[in-house]
């Protein structure tokens, strides 16, 4: 049902950062405001952070706007504390306490009470409200404050901070959530008991920019022959070390007969947070641009994705809707499980398979072009803003309807 | 099944509705299950001052943990009161109202984080204080709430907003209560029943008995329980004295205000229990003037003896349960409390006979025990 002015109700879409940031849930949601905004008056609270660590106050405070969107930006009053590191490695051992949780809760940041204020004072003023990202402030303390009219998206990984306490209450207590995957739903579900709140895989649609060209990638980089792309902040955290390490074996060690693997090269892309190995078959590019990550695409074998804690790998997405196949570790459940039900990739549980599995792309062209093309199938049956769009239409619609008196 | 109650005081010399529910429900639960309660060491629930030893005891042959209360009511409660329920306030304000409330007992939700996970089911007492309004939110997935609300303003603080989104099954205590919460927090999908509470059939008392002992004649109204301005005997006291038609009103229950020095108003103080019933039994009819009943134990009582009951409509537990039952008249003004008790004695016991057959059918023991069974198999976690 749509008002007068041909929109669907009102949205606050609370997120911990917003706007020219960088971060896969922070895109998610600039991606969905995007595109609900012509469907939904949409208005986004957040913080004046841009850096997820520190969260240190970088944006002015007060109301602004991002791509037509209103935005409300509240100031951080803490960041991250100095001594996190501490106080998560308490918050995750068997014998934590109840106030243990908060101050790692506390301490991980950002720390913004008016942020949680205003959801409170302006708790009538919207029809709906979209929360992401569960482990942060501004959503693990403020969906409690809106239950009724909230829609979580949870970006829910299996990691030590879900299994907390005090995180518990905000998997039962929203009017619906919003999941990336079923494979994360299923891990929900598991851990939080929490069927009975209705769900959905929602998660954002890939689109295709004009004029992706292999061409131009190769000769930017003076690329010649197969490579395997990685790309993504490459830091220890998100598995580029062991990627490094399985990469160096798989070549110096693994051809037959002893010698060096086939030939190929890894292309890395990306903001680097540790040093990328020196090697003639390692290439750093750098971070590149939305555009450029698809002439990437095109041009590579199959795209590697080593993090071990995935919630919805954009760039995966990405990868088959191009058609290319991902590489992933079989640990990293919600991603290994998505890759196994679209068919669009391989995931090894060993240095052993992940050889086997390059090499094996590598020489079968064939079954490198049938994994891609499921990929792509897959993307578009479920990955795409226009189905997307309708389900969190109809959604927030049936929350509307629920509150009304 | 292991089933935890959680409650803010228990034992038999609690004196409070909510805790009198709480105990009646975890022995009987106690026949079945393995039942175990979770509680504070505080007696008084203005205070919550410390008096029970912390740690384990038994009660009853349950497993009571007290855990201690490290802070009370605090000195400026009243105060934080009124701004938060009147004035202009932020959202910590109505945290920290929680707090101030008390009572504050840190380490019952340590325990419940600790070891929740031990017990199939978790029954948590009364939505407004601490142990339920924290304890809940650290254990949803198992938990039944009998939440006891009533219309007041606290109900809509941000400390309650999520918590009856979050349990398993919820219990009411009234249809009332049951409409209450869903228009406030349009829970309906949340399995909930309307538990009320067991009634065992109680002895008849004996009318003469109590005309001669207290030298009633003529026909009697009695009133049943404290006699205070906040149950609404003020108001009662005050259309009595406006009128004169020769029946006595007799009240039965501590004194707390003045009494007007009337030929027809009778003033009893504390009676026993079977003066009570002596009482009700003689009585031609129980009349009720408070505004904000919960539960209405009263009425139960005079129906039980096949008393007629005259009920202020303003109270909507009340006068609903007079509307099922068809036990009786509810009232508004002085001109409509005359009509209907008029009504009422001309119609002698049949209303009162009909209330009884109603709480024999509703409050049946076996009946609460099926209801109160069939919420905790929903709320259980038994894997």
């Amino acid at each position: 049902m749509s008002g007068s002015n041909g929109r669907d109700g009102s949205l606050l879409v609370v997120v911990q950062r917003y706007g020219d940031v960088s971060g896969g849930a922070e895109a998610h949601a600039r991606q969905l405001v995007d595109h609900l905004a012509p469907h939904l008056r949409v208005e986004v609270a957040t913080t004046t952070a841009a850096d997820y660590w520190t969260w240190e106050n970088v944006f002015p405070a007060g109301d602004t706007v991002v791509g037509g969107v209103p935005v409300h930006r509240f100031a951080v009053a803490r960041g991250r504390a100095r001594d996190f590191r501490n106080r998560e490695r308490v918050a995750f051992a068997p014998l934590r306490t109840l106030a243990d949780e908060r101050a790692f809760v506390d301490a991980q940041g950002p720390h913004s009470p008016e942020l949680l204020e205003f959801v409170h004072a302006r708790r009538d003023d919207y029809d709906g409200f979209l929360f992401f990202t569960y482990i942060y402030e501004p959503t693990a303390y403020g969906v409690p404050l809106v239950p009724q009219r909230a829609v979580l998206v949870p970006t829910a990984h299996d990691e030590p901070a879900i299994s907390l306490s005090v995180y518990r209450a905000l998997f039962h207590a929203p009017r619906a959530i919003a999941f990336n995957t079923e494979e994360e739903r299923a891990m929900v579900w598991r851990r939080f008991r929490n069927e009975r709140v209705p769900s959905e895989i929602m998660g954002v649609g890939v689109e295709l920019p004009e004029g992706i060209s292999a061409d131009r990638f190769r000769r930017r980089h003076g690329l010649e022959g197969p490579f395997f792309l990685y790309v993504g902040r490459v830091v220890e955290s998100k598995g580029a070390g062991e990627l490094f390490d399985f990469w160096a074996r798989w070549r110096d060690e693994r051809a037959p007969g002893g010698g060096p693997g086939p030939r190929a090269t890894l292309v890395v892309a990306g903001h680097a947070e540790m040093p990328v190995p020196k090697r003639d078959d390692v290439r750093y590019v750098g971070r590149i641009s939305h555009e450029e990550k698809f002439d990437a695409y095109a041009a590579c074998e199959a795209l590697v994705i080593p993090s071990p804690l995935e919630s919805l790998s954009l760039v995966t997405l990405e990868a088959w809707a191009m058609g290319k196949p991902n590489v992933c570790p079989a640990r990293s459940r919600i991603l290994a499980g998505m890759t196994r039900r679209a068919g669009g990739g391989l995931s090894y549980r060993s240095f052993a398979e992940f050889a086997e599995i390059l090499t094996l792309l590598l020489e079968r062209p064939e079954l490198r072009d049938s994994l891609g093309a499921h990929g792509r199938d897959f993307v578009a049956r479920t990955y795409t803003w226009p189905r997307i769009v309708a389900s969190y239409r109809d959604l927030f619609a049936e929350v509307r309807a629920r509150n009304a008196t | 099944m292991r089933i935890l109650v959680v409650v803010q005081r228990y034992g038999a010399e609690v004196v409070g509705g909510a805790e009198s529910h709480a105990r009646t429900l975890a022995q009987r639960l106690g026949r079945r299950h393995e039942v175990e309660i979770a509680t504070t060491n505080a007696l008084d629930y203005w205070t919550w001052a410390e008096h029970f030893p912390p740690g384990e005891s038994a009660d009853d042959g349950i497993l009571v943990r007290r855990f201690r209360v490290r802070s009370g009511r605090r000195k400026d409660y009243k105060e934080i009161e009124s701004r938060v329920l009147l004035g202009p306030h932020s959202l910590a304000d109505e945290w920290e109202w929680l707090r101030a409330q008390g009572p504050h007992a840190p380490d019952l939700l340590e325990f419940l984080h600790r070891e929740g996970q031990r017990y199939h089911a978790i029954v948590f007492y009364t939505y407004i204080y601490e142990p339920t309004a924290l304890g809940l939110p650290i254990i949803p997935e198992r938990a039944l709430l009998v939440s006891t609300a009533h219309d007041e303003a606290p109900l809509r603080l941000a400390p309650y907003r999520a918590l009856f989104q979050l349990p398993r099954a919820i219990a009411f205590l009234t249809p009332e209560e049951r409409d209450l919460v869903h228009g406030q927090f349009r829970n309906e999908h949340i399995p909930s029943d309307v538990i009320g509470l067991p009634l065992e059939p109680a002895p008849l008392g004996d009318a003469e008995r109590f005309r001669a002992v207290h030298g009633v004649r003529g026909p009697i109204v009695v009133y049943l329980g404290q006699v205070t301005e906040a149950k609404g005997c003020d108001e009662l006291l005050a259309l009595w004295s406006s009128r004169d038609r020769g029946e006595t009103l007799v009240l039965c229950g501590q004194v707390r205000m003045p009494i007007p020095e009337r030929a027809d108003v009778r003033a009893l103080g504390e009676v026993s229990e079977e003066t009570k019933r002596d009482a009700l039994a003689a009585a031609d009819l129980i009349v009720q003037p408070s505004h904000l009943e919960s539960l209405g134990i009263v009425l139960l009582e005079a129906w039980q003896q096949a008393t007629p009951a005259l009920v202020n409509a303003a109270s909507p537990v009340t006068a609903g349960q007079v509307a099922r039952a068809a036990g009786g008249l509810a009232y508004g003004d002085l001109a409509s409390f005359e009509a209907a008790l008029a009504q009422l004695l001309a119609e002698g016991r049949s209303p009162g006979e009909r209330g009884r057959d109603w709480v024999r059918a509703e409050y049946a023991p076996e009946r609460f025990d099926r209801r109160v069974e069939d919420l905790v198999s929903v709320a259980a976690v038994m894997r």
